[in-house]
């Protein structure tokens, strides 16, 4: 996945990050455990929320595990449940996936960091292919559908959208209360959407330099390299109703201990990374960045 | 039936003002409006039930009223949207109708597939089933085409406001909308901290 998602900050107190953290450290060590070292590259927000929402009405016992990244002190992790394996297992999947789908496009010397990367994932590949094989049959399904929406130039955003949000969806049915289910998977439906739909915003311009299939080109129109101002308006307002049917379920479900970090993510952070990417101004956060800010400076 | 005020969520101990308030904000959050030709409407429509009963049995237990009949200033809840379509002359979208209220929304898009007019009913009809679907873009261009073409029609008014407006949000919270969300929303979403692998490799993330 993409990892836009993440909850507000500023929202949160001491003890509701650090509960953010341990889900968040939990599924790397559920990765690391299950799928070997390699996995735990792939740790990312997108799915940590996933876990948070799967593990739902499970109270989370968090443990204080040491790590290399918290080698003296250790740091508070989720204890691996279910839905952290489900995660897990699933983000392999995953990954692997759209791995062998950048080797396809890209030639031999351009996709080499790409089949690197496969080379070291494939046993962790193998191992969760065996824990999630429904999910593994639909990855490869959900490639083809896009594969084939990509070869028309498919100029409707919910079409285009569609394999993606669907695959997400499918994410419900390691849920075993029926209620619940139906509410995850509208859910998630929205949430795979949301993502499909802001990853294409955020390659707008590299797609336009590329000339790679963008649906936002072909839906909007835009021979430049940047979307017009009502054409941002037009994806404004579909990115919203999609994160307001995200509220919606999500409001049907009862959050307990992740109440705050669930509601500073659908009442409030989507709308900020969703404008920030409309705008251009949405960063993933570089390295050096990133390293700054794990000094402890808040950005 | 569970505590009451489990369900509003407030101590036994709060105030009547504090009751009416939980029940209000409830209630907003629950309501019909914000569900409109969602999927879950059913599940919301129970909630809301759930709501209003305690409610009531709060109130009866304070006896606040002494003639009491409903509880006060209760919000009603009309039911999932329903396309019964007394409006509706042509007998094929009447079979839309139908089938988009047992939702059977396959048959409704088959149906719709099958026609041969696309009038403003039948572009209003595709703007449900794609509201059903979660097709929020097309819904919206279909919406729109049912309301240019006959701007007088209060159903179709009426669902278009609804796509626009409706929606929960509770009070405090910044922006209801990606376009109108502050410029240096990005920035503070995320304070961080590092992480690091086996090898003692860094990998840094940001929360």
């Amino acid at each position: 996945m993409f990892g836009y998602i993440r909850p507000a900050s500023q929202r949160l107190n001491d003890a509701e990050r650090a509960r953010f953290r341990a889900a968040y450290c939990g599924l790397c060590r559920t990765l690391g455990r299950r799928y070997g070292f390699a996995a735990r590259f792939l740790l990312n927000f997108d799915f940590t929320l996933l876990a948070i929402l799967l593990s739902l009405g499970t109270p989370p016992r968090v443990v204080c595990r040491r790590c290399v990244a918290h080698p003296c002190k250790g740091c508070g992790a989720m204890e691996e449940t279910a839905a952290l394996d489900a995660a897990a297992s699933h983000s392999v999947v995953l990954a692997w996936w759209q791995l062998r789908d950048h080797i396809a496009d890209h030639g031999f010397l351009a996709g080499l960091p790409y089949r690197l990367a496969a080379l070291l994932l494939r046993r962790a590949y193998r191992r969760a292919r065996a824990d999630a094989a429904d999910f593994d049959a639909a990855v490869r399904a959900h490639l083809a559908e896009l594969a084939a929406r990509e070869a028309e130039q498919c100029a409707s955003l919910d079409r285009a959208a569609e394999p993606f949000a669907a695959l997400l969806a499918k994410l419900a049915d390691a849920e075993p209360d029926a209620v619940k289910r139906r509410v995850f998977a509208q859910l998630f439906y929205h949430l795979g959407r949301w993502i499909y739909l802001v990853d294409a915003a955020d390659d707008y311009q590299r797609d336009a330099e590329t000339g790679n299939y963008n649906p936002l080109r072909c839906r909007y129109g835009t021979d430049g390299d940047t979307l017009s101002e009502e054409a941002r308006r037009a994806l404004g307002e579909t990115l919203d109703a999609s994160i307001r049917r995200m509220a919606s379920a999500y409001a049907l479900l009862d959050a307990e201990e992740w109440t705050s970090v669930l509601d500073s993510i659908f009442y409030e952070s989507l709308y900020g990374i969703g404008g920030a990417v409309l705008r251009g101004v949405y960063r993933k956060p570089s390295r050096l960045r990133r390293a700054r800010t794990a000094e402890g400076e808040t950005v | 039936m569970s505590d009451p005020y489990k369900v509003l969520n407030i101590s036994p101990n709060a105030s009547d003002d504090e009751v009416k308030r939980a029940y209000r904000e409830l209630a907003r959050k629950y309501h019909p409006d914000n569900y409109h030709d969602n999927p879950l409407a059913d599940l919301a429509q129970e909630k809301m039930k759930e709501i209003n009963e305690a409610y009531e049995q709060v109130q009866k237990q304070r006896k606040t009223q002494a003639a009491y009949g409903s509880p006060q200033g209760a919000y009603s809840y009309g039911g999932a949207s329903s396309y019964a379509g007394s409006s509706s002359a042509d007998p094929l979208m009447q079979r839309v109708r139908a089938a988009i209220n047992s939702g059977d929304i396959t048959l409704a898009e088959r149906l719709l597939n099958e026609a041969q007019e696309h009038g403003a009913e039948w572009s209003f009809l595709m703007g449900v089933v794609c509201m059903r679907r979660g097709w929020m873009d097309e819904a919206k261009q279909y919406l729109q085409t049912a309301c240019r073409m006959e701007p007088d029609n209060a159903e179709y008014r009426q669902a278009m406001q609804l796509f626009d407006n409706s929606g929960y949000q509770p009070a405090g919270y910044r922006g209801f909308g990606s376009m109108t969300f502050g410029d240096d929303a990005c920035m503070r979403l995320c304070a961080g901290y590092a992480c690091f692998s086996a090898t003692g490799c860094p990998i840094f993330c940001c929360i």
